[in-house]
C-alpha cells in the first residue's frame, strides 16, 4: 500500500488551464443544470418568485414565516421526524458496533466474507425489503396469518400493532440502514493500531477498561460517520412511511410530497424542501470531516 | 493474550453475528419462498409448491415493459455518468488548479441531497423550462424517461468518481509521460495508455451506477409519465393484492441479478488491483 500512495500521480508542470476547464466542463456544466439550477429554482417557488398558476405571483416570504414559526402543522412534524430518525440512528449504530468490532477484532481469514455477507443485503432492491415487511406484518401477514393457523390468535383479532405505526417505520428504517452503518464502522476499527490495545493490556488494564479508554474514543469518529450516513437519508425519507407507517408513522418526507403530488401547493412544498436541504448541507458541513467519503483531493 | 476479546466475549459477538444476518436475511428470504407458494396472498400454511407467478410475469406486457424502462435508463444514465466522471477524476487527480477543494466537494455533493428534494427540484425545473419554451416557442418538452435519466447521471456521478480516484491515484503518471515522450499527444496517450489501465473500475463503476439506477424509486417517482421504470410500477401495483405474488417473483429475480452482477464487478476489481500490486 505504501508505496504506491508514494508514487506521482500529478502531472509535475503547471499545464494550461483551458484544458483542465475544456475537461471538467463536462461534469460541471451537468451538475450547474440539473443539480444546482433547480436548487435555485425551488428557492423561487418558496418565496413565490415563480409559481404553479400564474395568478397567485408575487414575492412573499409568508410560507417561510408560517413555516418557521410553527404556525403550521410542518414544523412540528419534522421534530417528529428528527426524533424518529434520531432513533432509528441510534439503535442502529449500538447494533453495528458489536457486528464491526467482531469483524475487526474478533475473525481473521474470514473477515471480508463475512463483511459482506452483512453487507449485501444493502445491494438488494430498497422497495423489495421493506415490501418484504409489509407481507411479514401485515394484517393478513406472515406473522398474524402464523398465529391464525396455529391457534394462537382468531382471524377476527390481527396483532393490528404490527403495521402502520410508528414502531413499523422505525423497525423498518434500522433493518434497511444496519448493513451500510456497520461498514464505517467497521473500518475505523480495522485501521486501529492494535498496538495500542496491547499496550493497554501491558500497562494491567482490563479488556473492559482497555475498550472504554482506548478502542471505543479512538472509534468515535467512525461511530459519527456512521451515525450522519443513517441520520441524513432517514430525516427525508417518504417511501417507508408511505408503505408501511400509515397515518400514526406520516413523517416530513411524506408531507413534501403531498404537497407536490396532491395539494399542489407548490409553495409551501418548496420551503419544506429548501429547509430540509439547509439541514443536511449543515450537517454534512458540520461532520464532513467525520465522513471520510474518500479525500479527492489530494494536495 | 487476545486484547480484544475474552473466551467469553468473542462467543457472544459470534452469537450476536449470526442472530443479525438472521434478522438481515430472513425477511428476504421468507419473501423468496412465498414467491413460490401456491396462493395468490402470501400467508400461512404454505399451500403447495409453484412457479405459476414466474410464469405470469413473462405474459404480463405491462410488468415487462417497465423492466424495459428499466432497463433503458439504467443503461443509458450509467454509461453518461461514467464517461463524466472518467473526466473529473482524471482532472482530480492529474491536474492542479485553483479551487479543486470546492470542485471535488460539488461532484461529490449529489452523496447527501436527500432523493425526494432531489426528484421535486428536478420536476420543478422541467417545469419551468416547459414555461419558457412554452412562451418562446410554443413547444414543451414535458417529463419522461430522459428525465429519469438525467437526475439518475446526477447521483450516479460521485460513485464513478470514488471508484475511478483510487485507481487512478495508483498508476503512476511515469506511464503516461513515458509515452509523451514517445511522441504521443494528450488524447492519444489518454486513449491508448490511461484509459485501457482503467478499464477495471470503469467497469465496476458502470456497474454500481447501473444498479443504482435499476433501483431508484424517488427520483423516477416525480419524474415519469405513463411510461413507469420498474420500481415505480412496483410500487404502483402494490395496490393490487392479486399482483403480489407475481411482484415478488420478478422482485427475486432482479435481487439474484443485481447481487451477482455487483459481486462480479467486486471481485474484478480486487483482482485487477492484486494484478496492478504484483
Amino acid at each position: 500500500m505504501t508505496t504506491e500512495t508514494a508514487a506521482r500521480t500529478e502531472a509535475p508542470r503547471v499545464r494550461s488551464w483551458p484544458t483542465t476547464l475544456g475537461l471538467l466542463s463536462g461534469p460541471l456544466l451537468w451538475l450547474a443544470f440539473f443539480f444546482l439550477l433547480p436548487v435555485v429554482i425551488v428557492g423561487a417557488y418558496s418565496v413565490g418568485g415563480l409559481s404553479l398558476f400564474p395568478t397567485d405571483a408575487g414575492l412573499s416570504l409568508f410560507d417561510w414565516r408560517r413555516f418557521l414559526t410553527g404556525e403550521s402543522i410542518y414544523m412540528g412534524l419534522f421534530w417528529k421526524s428528527v426524533r424518529m430518525s434520531l432513533t432509528v440512528s441510534v439503535v442502529v449504530v449500538i447494533l453495528a458496533y458489536p457486528i464491526g468490532y467482531f469483524l475487526a477484532l474478533g475473525t481473521k481469514r474470514r473477515k471480508y466474507v463475512l463483511l459482506l455477507v452483512i453487507i449485501a443485503p444493502f445491494l438488494t432492491s430498497y422497495l423489495l425489503r421493506v415490501l418484504a415487511w409489509k407481507v411479514i406484518l401485515g394484517d393478513a401477514g406472515l406473522v398474524n396469518s402464523f398465529m391464525f393457523w396455529s391457534g394462537v390468535r382468531s382471524p377476527d383479532d390481527p396483532i393490528s400493532w404490527l403495521i402502520y405505526s410508528r414502531f413499523t417505520v422505525m423497525l423498518v428504517l434500522a433493518y434497511v440502514w444496519i448493513p451500510f452503518v456497520a461498514l464505517p464502522i467497521f473500518v475505523t476499527l480495522e485501521n486501529l493500531d492494535r498496538s495500542l490495545l496491547e499496550a493497554a493490556s501491558d500497562l494491567g488494564a482490563s479488556r473492559w477498561r482497555t475498550f472504554w479508554r482506548v478502542t471505543l474514543p479512538l472509534s468515535l469518529s467512525g461511530v459519527l460517520a456512521a451515525f450522519v450516513f443513517v441520520f441524513i437519508p432517514t430525516i427525508g425519507e417518504f417511501v417507508t412511511p408511505l408503505l408501511v407507517g400509515g397515518i400514526r408513522g406520516y413523517m416530513y418526507g411524506n408531507a413534501i410530497s403531498d404537497l407536490f403530488t396532491q395539494g399542489l401547493d407548490w409553495q409551501t412544498g418548496s420551503v419544506l424542501s429548501l429547509f430540509l436541504l439547509t439541514v443536511v448541507a449543515i450537517l454534512t458541513a458540520l461532520f464532513g470531516r467525520f465522513l471520510q467519503v474518500r479525500k479527492v483531493v489530494t494536495d | 493474550m487476545d486484547v480484544a476479546f475474552s473466551r467469553a466475549a468473542l462467543r457472544l459477538h459470534r452469537l450476536f453475528f449470526v442472530l443479525l444476518v438472521v434478522f438481515l436475511y430472513a425477511p428476504i428470504l421468507l419473501l423468496a419462498v412465498f414467491s413460490f407458494n401456491d396462493n395468490p396472498t402470501p400467508g400461512f400454511p404454505l399451500s403447495g409448491l409453484t412457479v405459476r407467478w414466474y410464469q405470469q410475469f413473462f405474459s404480463n406486457e405491462q410488468l415487462v415493459r417497465a423492466l424495459r424502462s428499466s432497463l433503458i435508463v439504467a443503461g443509458t444514465s450509467s454509461t453518461v455518468a461514467v464517461v463524466l466522471g472518467v473526466l473529473a477524476s482524471f482532472v482530480l487527480v492529474r491536474r492542479r488548479f485553483a479551487g479543486k477543494a470546492f470542485v471535488s466537494a460539488l461532484l461529490l455533493s449529489p452523496l447527501v441531497i436527500p432523493y425526494l428534494v432531489f426528484g421535486i427540484s428536478l420536476l420543478i425545473l422541467f417545469k419551468w423550462v416547459d414555461d419558457i419554451l412554452a412562451a418562446t416557442f410554443g413547444v414543451y418538452i414535458g417529463l419522461g424517461l430522459h428525465a429519469v435519466v438525467i437526475g439518475h447521471v446526477v447521483i450516479s456521478l460521485p460513485y464513478t468518481i470514488l471508484t475511478i480516484v483510487p485507481r487512478l491515484e495508483r498508476l503512476s503518471i511515469s506511464l503516461e509521460e513515458a509515452a509523451r515522450d514517445l511522441g504521443a499527444g494528450s488524447a492519444e496517450t489518454f486513449r491508448r495508455i490511461t484509459l485501457p489501465l482503467l478499464v477495471p473500475s470503469l467497469v465496476s463503476s458502470y456497474l454500481i451506477a447501473f444498479t443504482l439506477s435499476f433501483d431508484e424509486f424517488a427520483i423516477a417517482s416525480f419524474l415519469v409519465q405513463s411510461d413507469a421504470t420498474w420500481p415505480v410500477y412496483l410500487f404502483a401495483q402494490l395496490r393490487f393484492p392479486v399482483l403480489l405474488p407475481q411482484l415478488i417473483a420478478v422482485s427475486v429475480i432482479v435481487m439474484i441479478l443485481s447481487i451477482l452482477l455487483v459481486g462480479a464487478a467486486e471481485i474484478g476489481r480486487w483482482r485487477a488491483e492484486r494484478r496492478l500490486r504484483a
